[in-house]
C-alpha cells in the first residue's frame, strides 16, 4: 500500500462514516427522548432528509466546483432570493396573460437566466479586474439583496399558483421532485469534475494557476463558466424550493453561502483549492440536514443544532489536517 | 432531556389515573415557532407556551423554532406530519410560504392552529383556526393614542410623523403599519407621516433608523414603532439628540423597558399584549380543537391601549 493510501480513503469515506454514526445515534437517543412512536429511520423520513436537503444541496454542488478552482462564491444567497422572486413575479407579468398555466416554464426560465447573468457578471469581474473572488462576490452579496430589496420593498413578493405547487409536491418513482434535482445535478456535477477536460482543468487551476496558465488553460473564462454554473444553480435550487412555496421574503436565502460552504468544507474540499469531491459534499449536505432532523426529532432547540454544526466542522477541519501528510509537510516548512 | 422524560413518565402516570374516571387520551401537540432567540417576546412565548402545556396532564408537545427561516419551517411542518402528531401550531415566518405545508397537514388530516401572526388568505380553508391579536386593531389604536396625544399637545394640524416598521415579509408588520396607516388620516387628518423605515423587530437597526431620521428631518413630532424594543431603540436615538423631549414615541406590544420608559416619562404609550395570553390562547384553541369544540376561526384575545395615563392599571411585562 502507498503512504497516504489509508489516510487518503479515511478521509473519503470519514463523511459517511458521519453519517452512519449520526443516524444510528438519532436512532437510539430517539427511542428514549422523542415523542414520536415512529423511527427515525422510518423510509418516509429519509426520503424527506434528501428533499430537505435539496435547497442547499443544489448550490453546494456549484460551489463545490467554484472552490476546487480555488474561488468562493458568497452571493449565492442573494441569488437565490432574486431568481424566486423573478420566477413568482413573471407569472404575474401582463405579456405572459394569455398563457395560463404555460407561463410555468417560461417563468422557470427567465428565473434561471436570472442566475446565470448574475453569475457571469460574477464571473466576469473576477477574470477582468483579477480581483479576489471573495471580495468580488461579497459586493454582489451586498448588491444583489440591495436589487431583492428594490424590487418590492420591504413587502414579500408572492404568487401561488397551485399547478405549479401540485406538480413540485409529486413524488414520481417515490422520490420528491427536490431530490431529483438534486440527485440529478450531483450526477451532472460529478461527470464535469471526473469525466471531461473541463473538471480536470478546474482541478489544475485550483491547485496551481501559474501552472495552468503556462500550461495553456484559459483561466478566465473558465472561471466565468464556473460562476455562471453555481448562478444557474442557485437560481434552480430557488426554482425548486419556491415552486413549492409560492412566497419570497426580501430576506431570504440569507446566510445560505455559509451554509452551504459549511457543507462543502465538510465534505473535505480544501479552502485552498485543487481538491475536493461533488459526492462528499453530497455527504456533507446530508449531515448537516440530518444533524438539523435529529436534533429536531430528540427535542433540542435550533441553538443547539447550530452550536453543535459549528463545533463539528471545526473537529472535521482540525481531523483533516492530523490526516493530511502533505499539510503536515507545509507546516513544518 | 431528563425533565422531559420525568414529564412523559407524570403524564403517563396522569394519563393512566385519568382513564379509568374519563377516558381522556394524551394529545400530542406540535408547534413551529417563528424565531425564538430574536427577541425577549419570542422567548417569554416559548417560555410559556412549554409551562402550560406541562400544567395539562393530557397534553404533550413537540416545541420546535424555525430561526425565522422559512425553508427550515416547512422543513418542521413535513416532520409533524410525518410524526403524526395530532394537532400542529404554527407561528408562520411568512404569511404566505407556508400555505402549501399547511395544506400538506391538512390533507393528512391534522388540524392547524396558526398563532400570533395569521397566514394569507389563500390558505384560509386549510386552517382550523386563528389564535393571537388582531394587528391591525392595534395599529389603528395606536394611531389613535398617537391622535389623542397631540390633540392634548395641541398640535394635531401640524405634526409630522416618521414610522419604524417591523421585519419586512412580516405579516404582523404589514398589518400594525396598514392598521397605523389606515387610522392616522381618519382621526387625525392633518398629521403627515412622512417616512416608513424597517426596523426588523431590533432595537439597534432602529436606533440608527432613528438617527437617520433626525439628520433627515428637523421636525419630528411623533414616532411609531411597529413594537417597544424598537420604540426604545427610536427613543435611545433621540435622546442622543437631545430631540426626546419635543417627539410622542408611540409602540406597540408593550415590552419591559417600553413600560419602564412610561414610567420615567420619556416614553408614551403603546398596546398593551401579553405572550403568556398569546402562548395559552394558541394551546388552548389547539386542544378546543381536538376537542371537538365550537371555536371562532378567528380567535383574538384582547389587546387594550396603555399610555403613561392609564399605565397604572397594568403590571409591568416580565420581557
Amino acid at each position: 500500500m502507498a503512504p497516504g493510501t489509508l489516510s487518503g480513503l479515511l478521509q473519503k469515506g470519514a463523511i459517511w462514516g458521519f453519517i452512519v454514526l449520526e443516524l444510528i445515534f438519532f436512532s437510539v437517543a430517539g427511542e428514549f427522548l422523542s415523542l414520536s412512536d415512529k423511527a427515525f429511520m422510518d423510509l418516509d423520513n429519509m426520503l424527506l432528509l434528501l428533499k430537505q436537503s435539496a435547497p442547499i444541496g443544489i448550490i453546494a454542488m456549484g460551489m463545490t466546483i467554484v472552490m476546487i478552482n480555488g474561488n468562493i462564491d458568497l452571493s449565492v444567497g442573494a441569488t437565490f432570493a432574486l431568481a424566486a422572486i423573478v420566477l413568482l413575479d413573471s407569472m404575474t407579468w401582463p405579456i405572459f396573460a394569455g398563457l395560463g398555466d404555460g407561463v410555468i416554464p417560461v417563468a422557470m426560465a427567465l428565473a434561471l437566466l436570472t442566475g446565470i447573468v448574475l453569475g457571469a457578471i460574477n464571473g466576469f469581474i473576477v477574470w477582468k479586474t483579477g480581483v479576489d473572488a471573495f471580495i468580488v462576490t461579497l459586493g454582489a452579496m451586498l448588491g444583489y439583496r440591495g436589487l431583492v430589496f428594490m424590487y418590492n420593498g420591504e413587502q414579500p413578493t408572492s404568487h401561488l399558483n397551485w399547478t405549479l405547487v401540485d406538480l413540485a409536491e409529486a413524488q414520481p418513482l417515490g422520490l420528491h421532485v427536490a431530490t431529483w434535482a438534486l440527485l440529478i445535478v450531483t450526477v451532472l456535477a460529478w461527470l464535469v469534475m471526473t469525466r471531461t477536460v473541463h473538471g480536470r482543468n478546474a482541478y489544475a487551476i485550483g491547485d496551481n494557476r501559474e501552472a495552468a496558465v503556462n500550461a495553456g488553460i484559459r483561466v478566465g473564462p473558465h472561471m466565468m463558466l464556473n460562476f455562471m454554473g453555481i448562478g444557474f444553480l442557485a437560481a434552480l435550487s430557488a426554482v425548486v424550493f419556491y415552486s413549492e412555496s409560492g412566497s419570497v421574503n426580501p430576506n431570504d436565502g440569507e446566510l445560505y453561502e455559509l451554509w452551504v460552504i459549511t457543507a462543502v468544507v465538510l465534505g473535505g474540499t480544501k479552502l485552498t483549492g485543487g481538491a475536493g469531491s461533488v459526492i462528499s459534499t453530497l455527504g456533507g449536505v446530508i449531515a448537516i440536514q440530518l444533524l438539523r432532523k435529529g436534533l429536531g426529532h430528540i427535542g433540542a432547540d435550533t441553538e443547539t443544532v447550530n452550536l453543535v454544526i459549528g463545533l463539528i466542522l471545526i473537529a472535521v477541519l482540525f481531523l483533516d489536517r492530523q490526516l493530511n501528510i502533505k499539510g503536515k509537510e507545509a507546516l513544518k516548512a | 432531556m431528563t425533565l422531559r422524560k420525568t414529564f412523559a413518565a407524570t403524564t403517563a402516570a396522569a394519563a393512566l389515573v385519568c382513564a379509568g374516571a374519563a377516558g381522556a387520551e394524551t394529545m400530542r401537540i406540535g408547534i413551529t415557532q417563528n424565531n425564538v432567540g430574536v427577541d425577549s417576546y419570542q422567548t417569554t412565548y416559548e417560555k410559556a407556551f412549554i409551562a402550560a402545556a406541562e400544567a395539562n396532564p393530557d397534553v404533550e408537545v413537540v416545541v420546535l423554532d424555525a430561526g425565522g427561516d422559512v425553508a427550515r419551517q416547512i422543513a418542521q411542518m413535513e416532520d409533524l406530519i410525518q410524526q403524526e402528531v395530532d394537532a400542529i401550531i404554527i407561528w408562520p415566518t411568512n404569511g404566505e410560504a407556508v400555505i402549501p405545508a399547511v395544506r400538506k397537514a391538512s390533507q393528512a388530516d391534522i388540524p392547524v392552529i396558526v398563532t400570533n401572526s395569521n397566514i394569507a388568505e389563500a390558505g384560509f380553508d386549510f386552517v382550523a383556526s386563528f389564535s393571537g391579536p388582531d394587528n391591525i386593531t392595534q395599529g389603528s389604536r395606536s394611531a389613535e393614542i398617537m391622535c389623542d396625544r397631540f390633540k392634548a399637545l395641541g398640535i394635531e394640524n401640524e405634526a409630522r410623523v416618521v414610522q419604524i416598521s417591523g421585519q419586512p415579509g412580516y405579516t404582523t408588520a404589514i398589518e400594525r403599519a396598514k392598521g397605523f396607516e389606515d387610522r392616522l388620516p381618519e382621526v387625525c387628518p392633518n398629521v403627515t407621516l412622512v417616512e416608513t423605515q424597517p426596523g426588523d423587530w431590533n432595537r439597534e437597526k432602529s436606533q440608527q433608523v432613528m438617527e437617520a431620521f433626525l439628520v433627515k428631518y428637523d421636525d419630528i413630532d411623533g414616532v411609531y414603532a411597529g413594537d417597544d424594543n424598537m420604540g426604545v431603540g427610536a427613543l435611545n436615538a433621540a435622546k442622543a439628540a437631545g430631540r426626546a423631549g419635543d417627539i410622542t414615541f408611540v409602540g406597540a406590544t408593550n415590552f419591559a423597558v417600553g413600560y419602564e420608559a412610561m414610567a420615567a416619562g420619556e416614553y408614551w404609550g403603546s398596546i398593551y399584549q401579553s405572550p403568556v395570553d398569546d402562548a395559552e390562547a394558541a394551546l388552548q384553541t389547539a386542544i378546543d380543537v381536538l376537542n371537538d369544540e365550537d371555536v371562532p376561526f378567528l380567535n383574538y384575545f384582547d389587546t387594550p391601549k396603555i399610555t403613561q395615563d392609564n399605565m397604572g392599571e397594568f403590571t409591568k411585562p416580565v420581557f
